[in-house]
């Protein structure tokens, strides 16, 4: 490095004292090479700049609702039913913050609490809510509101459209991708896993490949089919509905 | 509120308003197949893991080496390189501009701004070697300091400065390169 890159690597790190920065600054007035360096490394900083984007809207939620969801599945019952009341408070102003429901924060904060508290637990005798399908139905109820007008009915029946964009969970060790469609003006969400979702105490129908199960939890109906690709749909119908419901997705 | 209710909500505390940052890197971290978001959310579910074990100084430098392991790892399992695997060839008709022997290069300052666009300074960044390529993402990209990149890369100062100004006076061949074939009418 000659002297004059050296000047150069000093000035844009910020490195020169004051009489340094004074004989800089007289130096650049002379040489033509340093200054076009310097304007140089400025133009770059500049163009680099360009490529800052904010972060996605949303992505704040999804990450503190992935951290949410690690934190709950960290510890025993006694820890998640004590974080279960500051998790359900956490949840209400999710749920009030994407407007889940029509009507008031409060009472869609209020049913969403009492849902986790039969996921979590365990009332009405259901038993343990396996992991992988608690966080499924917890986004459920925390998923956005569509906002959209549903496409235009073909044949009598609208097709699926699709809400926002596929996120990825982890919960019980299980990676599961979660994607949401807006179907005759219900959003379904389908969760699609490699590994097999346990069916919940008290659930309709059987485990293993090939298998499907159904289970109801308040308003919310659960419907999976297990398989070399597990797909597990969540929406507010009966259970007896989702099957069909499935039926008009878009395969996994 | 038990602390043990309290841990994620302190970390997530300490940690959310860095999330631009994070996505600036992840944005540039993540490779082919690996959606930045995604990064993201993996970059603050292992620094949540590892929460207990952080030891105080820079909260945001701490993220971006996070987030610069977690592409590495996703990368090692897709069995490519996360760096080499955003870079993309330079549009037909664009090349590093080089002056002939005894003739002025173009001014990068003159050319550089007007009519580039993101795309074209990614696609110019993108030819960079590796080190490079990381500190002027880390500082000119994402706003990090030299400091705040040798401690998250593990190097001296030196040696950051050292690949921040090779990397842009290569970075302004490149783009008066294209600046000149998008100026030209």
């Amino acid at each position: 490095m000659d002297s004059h890159e050296a000047m150069l690597a000093g000035f844009l790190a910020g490195d020169l004292d004051p009489d340094e920065a004074r004989r800089w600054d007289e130096h650049l007035l002379e040489c033509e090479r340093c200054w076009r360096a310097v304007r140089e490394d400025r133009a770059c900083r500049q163009a680099a700049a360009l490529l800052r984007e904010p972060a996605p809207p949303g992505l704040a939620d999804r990450v503190a609702f992935a951290v949410e969801l690690a934190a709950a599945g960290a510890d025993g019952p006694a820890a998640r039913r004590v974080r279960l009341r500051a998790g359900s408070s956490r949840l209400a102003r999710l749920s009030a913050g994407w407007r889940l429901l029509a009507g008031a924060g409060m009472l869609a904060g209020a049913v969403a609490a009492t849902l986790i508290a039969l996921l979590f637990a365990g009332g009405s005798g259901t038993g343990r809510m396996p992991a992988a399908v608690a966080a499924v139905a917890r986004y459920a109820l925390a998923v956005p509101s569509a906002g959209r007008e549903p496409p235009p009915p073909q044949n009598g029946r609208s097709a699926p459209a699709e809400v926002g964009r596929a996120v990825t969970l982890t919960a019980g060790g299980q990676q599961i991708v979660v994607r949401t469609w807006l179907l005759d003006g219900t959003e379904v969400v389908v969760a699609v896993s490699g590994r097999p979702f346990p069916m919940p105490a008290g659930a309709l129908g059987a485990a293993g490949p090939g298998m499907a199960w159904s289970a109801r939890l308040g308003k919310l109906g659960l419907y999976c089919v297990n398989g070399g690709t597990s797909e597990l749909v969540a929406a507010p119908v009966p259970a007896a509905e989702l099957a069909a419901l499935a039926a008009r997705l878009p395969p996994a | 509120m038990s602390a043990v209710g309290d841990d994620h909500r302190a970390f997530l505390d300490a940690t959310l308003p860095y999330l631009d940052v994070v996505y600036q890197v992840a944005r540039h971290a993540a490779g082919d197949g690996q959606e930045p978001e995604d990064l993201v959310q993996e970059t603050y579910l292992r620094a949540y893991a590892a929460f207990g074990s952080f030891r105080g100084g820079s909260m945001r430098a701490w993220l971006a080496a996070i987030c610069l392991n977690a592409a590495r790892s996703q990368a090692r399992r897709r069995r490519a390189r996360p760096w080499e695997a955003v870079a993309r060839p330079l549009p037909e008709g664009v090349s590093p501009a080089r002056g002939a022997e005894g003739e002025a290069e173009p001014d990068v300052a003159d050319v550089v701004i007007a009519g580039l666009d993101a795309q074209a300074v990614s696609r110019c960044l993108a030819q960079l070697p590796e080190p490079q390529r990381v500190c002027i993402v880390l500082m000119d990209v994402a706003g990090y300091t030299a400091r705040e990149v040798a401690e998250l890369l593990g190097c001296p100062r030196s040696t950051v400065l050292a690949r921040v100004h090779r990397g842009r006076r290569r970075l302004a061949g490149l783009l008066a390169g294209a600046g000149v074939s998008y100026g030209q009418p």
